[in-house]
């Protein structure tokens, strides 16, 4: 009998029915997709690493000076050779160049960043992956595959073909693809890397010039101690780069900020989904609570009338749930596919998790209806039968008095319901709250990443910035500290020329060994030329005033231990510096662990380990627009495109702000998504609970046009409500959520751009329009109810 | 007397399981002003059809309704909805109301949503409890609906129904849900409310409500089979008029 009472029920109440099966589905796909994403990313780097044998420690040499030529060991090897804590160590030659080695068929200058290196796939020590996240095995001669954004960034296709133009060597290559690139692929590494055949390599090495001035290697190594390594080669020049894997790992924090908002996001549509879904079988079992109480009239005991409920919900669940797991796989690709375009990023227990999010929720159901059927034990059957028509208790309610409202009767009405039943609209509200400050939360990242804000974390803000590899690798191997300082007073004498009256200056990195308590460590420093350590930003302590004062950051304080008031010793090229610690301040420059040099330190070039951007600074205090224009003008005197204003070079730097610019628009797309469905299948619930209302609503004289609009105006307070929330609450959110994940850069002291007019109108402007077309749209069910229906209803 | 309200040739048809079903078959009668008519037959003859059709809340598949005039088989659903609102009362069997609101805002409700009651708000809710005092029910006005009698539920649905002063009020059953009691006392407003002037149409299967209506249309399978005029001479006793209609609807086989 229960079964064919089921069955009956599950033909008779479609609407409802179906609108419950459509939330399980939702529910199954959110968080099998979801649970899935998370522990893809959670894994996410490490297994990366793993299986691309980048090792535990990465050296990179670069420069003509290394005493390494083929076939004889170099100083880097020989020391791994014969440091006990190096288990294994694979050295890869590779050939440097510049973004202007590369352009297109017609000759046009493509770009690439930072410098630029050339290898062959058969001399590489580590996998590469192509965008299926297959292992790279074979490039033919005259085909190349490039890691990074270049394709992207150069609106190139595959198939396509370019020119490397390197000294006396021209080579012209077919695209075969991306290449996943497990050390230079990240966004903050940034190096573009052109892997090549073993022929088109040796042609690159056929020139003397190349051979001599442009080789390097990238030592992989395998080690448990990464200080005992890092302190062994300390002593090396043309060491451009040596990290630890916890490094590398860092480089990927943009990527993995990008897959940990997938993964919040994930999260919230997991809430999301239980929200509804406790909703609405809540909803539904209200609806039956007339027909529970004639079952206890005539005498069927409680557990068989709650589990006749529950094997309904159990039967809905499974297929819910199967629906639910096969949407969910397309659905979790989506999601993951927007930050595994530069790494692979996949699990090994494959589709087992979906399966298992899938049977979670059939389990949530089955918990959540058992727990709403309890009511059945606590009413009488004339509770049941006699509260109101649908069987629904009442209570007082909370509403507010048509006497005090002083809006139309729709509006009216749609603010009582909000105010009467607020529970009904808790769901709602959570909902759309959750969404849109996720969004929020990305948009005022991204603000903040396009705007100057971090500049400081860089080094001082200038009107302008130059960025030149080229050059950059010329200072570092041809001028020393004065040569620069006279190419920058001649580049300046350029612009006075030009009518443009300016200061210049730059800063340059450089690699010193260092000994604190006794243990050496091989560190990053800066130093500014053209600039004082006193017109940087400090956190705490005062800048450093003479030679022997350093300012540390606090990355480096937790790697060293070292604190303001002690002394280091750095071993400069003319004897030991002991320098002591009078401040700490914020870089984002090689992660935050660096040191910052007074002006006056005596440093030499052969440590350097690059030349950022140059800064033109003008002297006559032009107006942003003005710089704006001047900016062009500098492109065309110093022939370079590059010529940023502060707030272009710091997205620049950062790298990902186009990629958090896409997960924006992914979010807010799946937001409009969440949204259309909640409001579509909750509108469709609430309009089956107010059959009789709609109608007598009708029947006193309401048009149809007012009864849309009463429900339409439901929604929009309810996302109204949420939109505001969810704007007031992004600012500290954001700065909860986020401000870690740019500590792990070095920025903690920083303020957040928030765009007023994005996170106040535009995205709760759109999140609350699409909210009011998907009620408006659902409610025109609501013409379907006549007046007439009045005479209809039980 | 004018007549408010002309039925000519009234044909309603249903489709039902490809049978077609004819509840209305050519129904013709005239509502002069004042008049307070009560429709009987018995279930499933078409009175509460026939009573959605004439007010517009159903359409009829063919015949004209002249409505104070107008002819509201013609009538848009938004010209139908706005005179169901300023020109019509309705009264159900239950008493439907908005669950959220209180029997007071129930009430004035519909005069908040006309624009032809040009009445200040303030003025609406006074006019509001203006009628449930009259209805003997103002000490419930703040009251939420499921804390109130089905009785008093009813009168207020009364008073709700003659917030914008309607020309006609139509009635489905209005004391089906009630016990005597309240019946009566419900019959008693209907009746007083029909003295001060307004036209009342009423579908019942009562026979002692039936009694205190001045003319009763008799219909079967959609036709009116007979109409009873209630005598106009004062001095017939009431008891006399009981066995009159009675006769009359024993005649018709009630």
């Amino acid at each position: 009998m229960f079964f064919r009472m089921l069955k009956k029920d599950l033909q008779k109440k479609k609407t409802m029915n179906t609108v419950l099966l459509m939330f399980i589905v939702l529910a199954s796909m959110f968080l099998a997709s979801g649970i899935n994403n998370v522990v893809t990313v959670m894994n996410g780097t490490d297994n990366y690493l793993d299986k691309a044998g980048i090792g535990d420690f990465v050296i990179i040499t670069m420069g003509g000076k290394s005493e390494d030529a083929e076939g004889k060991a170099g100083t880097v090897e020989k020391i791994l050779r014969n440091e006990k804590t190096v288990k294994d160590y694979r050295i890869e030659n590779v050939v440097y160049g510049s973004e202007g080695n590369v352009e297109n068929i017609s000759g046009k200058k493509l770009k690439a960043k930072n410098t630029t290196i050339f290898q062959s796939l058969s001399g590489s020590k580590i996998k590469f992956f192509d965008k299926d996240n297959k292992r790279i095995t074979d490039i033919r001669t005259g085909h190349v595959y490039v890691s990074g954004d270049f394709i992207a960034d150069n609106k190139l296709n595959i198939g396509d073909r370019i020119r490397l133009v390197h000294e006396s060597v021209e080579l012209v290559l077919t695209i075969d693809g991306k290449a996943k690139d497990a050390l230079l692929g990240s966004d903050y590494m940034g190096n573009t890397r052109f892997i090549l055949s073993d022929g088109d390599y040796n042609a690159l090495l056929s020139d003397d010039n190349i051979k001599s001035n442009y080789r390097g290697q990238i030592c992989y190594v395998d080690t448990d101690n990464e200080r005992d390594v890092a302190s062994a080669i300390s002593a090396c020049t043309d060491i451009a780069f040596a990290k630890g894997r916890s490094v590398i790992k860092m480089c990927y924090v943009m990527d993995m900020v990008v897959a940990f908002v997938t993964l919040v996001l994930s999260v919230c549509l997991i809430i999301v989904s239980f929200v509804v879904l406790r909703f609405s079988i809540n909803f539904t079992v209200l609806e039956e609570y007339r027909e529970i109480g004639v079952m206890k009239a005539i005498g069927i005991s409680n557990i068989k009338i709650r589990s006749m409920y529950v094997a309904k919900y159990l039967f809905m669940a499974l297929i819910g749930s199967a629906l639910g797991f096969i949407l969910s796989i397309p659905f979790g690709n989506m999601l993951i596919k927007s930050v595994s375009d530069n790494m692979v990023l996949n699990n090994s227990y494959g589709y087992y998790i979906n399966v298992a999010g899938a049977f979670i929720v059939v389990l949530i159901t089955v918990l959540f209806s058992y727990l709403c059927t309890g009511k059945v034990k606590k009413s009488s059957p004339l509770d049941a039968i006699r509260s109101g028509q649908t069987g629904e208790r009442y209570n007082k309610k909370k509403g507010y008095r048509i006497s005090k409202s002083h809006t139309g009767t729709s509006l009216y009405l749609a603010v009582n319901d909000v105010l009467s039943s607020p529970k009904r609209f808790i769901s709602i509200i959570v909902t759309f709250f959750l969404c849109t400050t996720l969004v929020l939360m990305v948009v005022n990242t991204t603000s903040t990443m396009k705007s100057d804000r971090l500049i400081k974390t860089f080094g001082s803000k200038s009107d302008l910035y130059i960025t030149d590899v080229r050059k950059s690798m010329e200072y570092m191997s041809d001028y020393d500290r004065n040569g620069i300082e006279n190419d920058l007073h001649k580049k300046e004498s350029e612009l006075a020329g030009a009518g443009m009256p300016s200061h210049m200056c730059t800063e340059i990195q450089f690699t010193y060994p260092v000994t604190f308590e006794g243990k050496n460590y091989n560190l990053s420093f800066q130093q500014g030329l053209g600039t004082k350590a006193s017109d940087y930003e400090y956190i705490e302590g005062t800048a450093p005033q003479a030679e022997d004062e350093i300012a540390i950051t606090t990355a480096i304080s937790e790697l060293i231990g070292a604190k303001i008031g002690d002394t280091l010793v750095v071993h400069l090229k003319d004897g030991d510096k002991k320098c002591i610690v009078t401040a700490y301040y914020d870089t984002m420059n090689q992660l935050g662990e660096v040191i910052r040099f007074h002006e006056n330190a005596d440093t030499d070039m052969e440590h350097c380990s690059s030349v950022l951007a140059l800064q033109i600074n003008f002297k006559d205090n032009p107006t942003e627009k003005d710089i704006e224009k001047r900016k062009e003008k500098v492109k065309q005197i110093f022939n370079n495109d590059r010529i940023m204003n502060a707030a272009e070079y710091c997205a620049d730097t950062i790298g990902v702000v186009d990629t958090m610019e896409s997960v924006q628009y992914l979010l807010l797309g799946i937001t409009f998504v969440v949204v259309m469905l909640v409001t579509i299948l909750m509108e469709r619930t609430f309009i089956a609970g107010e059959i009789s209302q709609i109608a007598i609503l009708k029947a006193i004289g309401f048009t149809d046009g007012a009864v849309i609009k009463w429900h339409m105006y439901r929604f929009g307070i309810a996302s109204m409500v949420a939109v505001i929330l969810a704007g007031i609450m992004s600012i500290p959110m954001t700065k909860l959520c986020i401000t870690p994940i740019f500590g792990m850069m070095g920025a903690t002291h920083f303020k957040y751009k928030v765009d007023l007019v994005k996170v106040f109108i535009a995205y709760p402007g759109a999140i609350f329009t699409a909210t009011l077309i998907f009620a408006f749209i659902t409610a025109l069910y609501t013409r379907k109810i006549k007046s007439s229906d009045t005479s209809n209803i039980e | 007397m004018a007549a408010v309200l002309e039925v000519k040739d009234i044909c309603k048809t249903y489709v039902l399981n490809k049978r077609q079903n004819n509840v209305l078959r050519n129904v013709n009668f005239n509502v002069d002003e004042g008049e307070m008519i009560a429709i009987m037959g018995p279930s499933g003859s078409g009175k509460s059809t026939l009573l959605y059709s004439i007010s517009g809340m159903d359409s009829a598949t063919s015949g004209q309704v002249m409505f104070d005039g107008q002819d509201i088989t013609k009538m848009s659903n938004r010209e139908l909805a706005l005179l169901r609102l300023d020109g019509m009362g309705f009264i159900f069997q239950q008493m439907y109301m908005m669950k959220n609101l209180t029997i007071l805002d129930n009430i004035v409700l519909p005069a908040m949503q006309s624009k032809k009651n040009k009445l200040a708000k303030k003025d609406k809710i006074k006019c509001g409890e203006s009628l449930m005092r009259k209805l003997g029910i103002i000490d419930i006005a703040d009251n939420d609906i499921n804390e109130v009698s089905g009785g008093q539920l009813q009168r207020a649905c009364i008073c709700r129904s003659m917030i914008n002063n309607p020309k006609v009020l139509f009635a489905d059953e209005p004391t089906g849900a009630l016990n005597r009691n309240s019946s009566n006392e419900v019959m008693d407003e209907l009746v007083k409310l029909n003295k001060e002037g307004t036209t009342i149409i009423m579908v019942t299967h009562d026979a002692k409500v039936v009694a205190r209506c001045s003319r009763v249309l008799y219909i079967v399978d959609g036709n009116i089979k007979g109409e009873y005029k209630s005598p106009s001479d004062e001095k017939i006793s009431e008891k006399e008029r009981d066995r009159r209609l009675n006769d009359w609807l024993m005649e018709l086989g009630w």
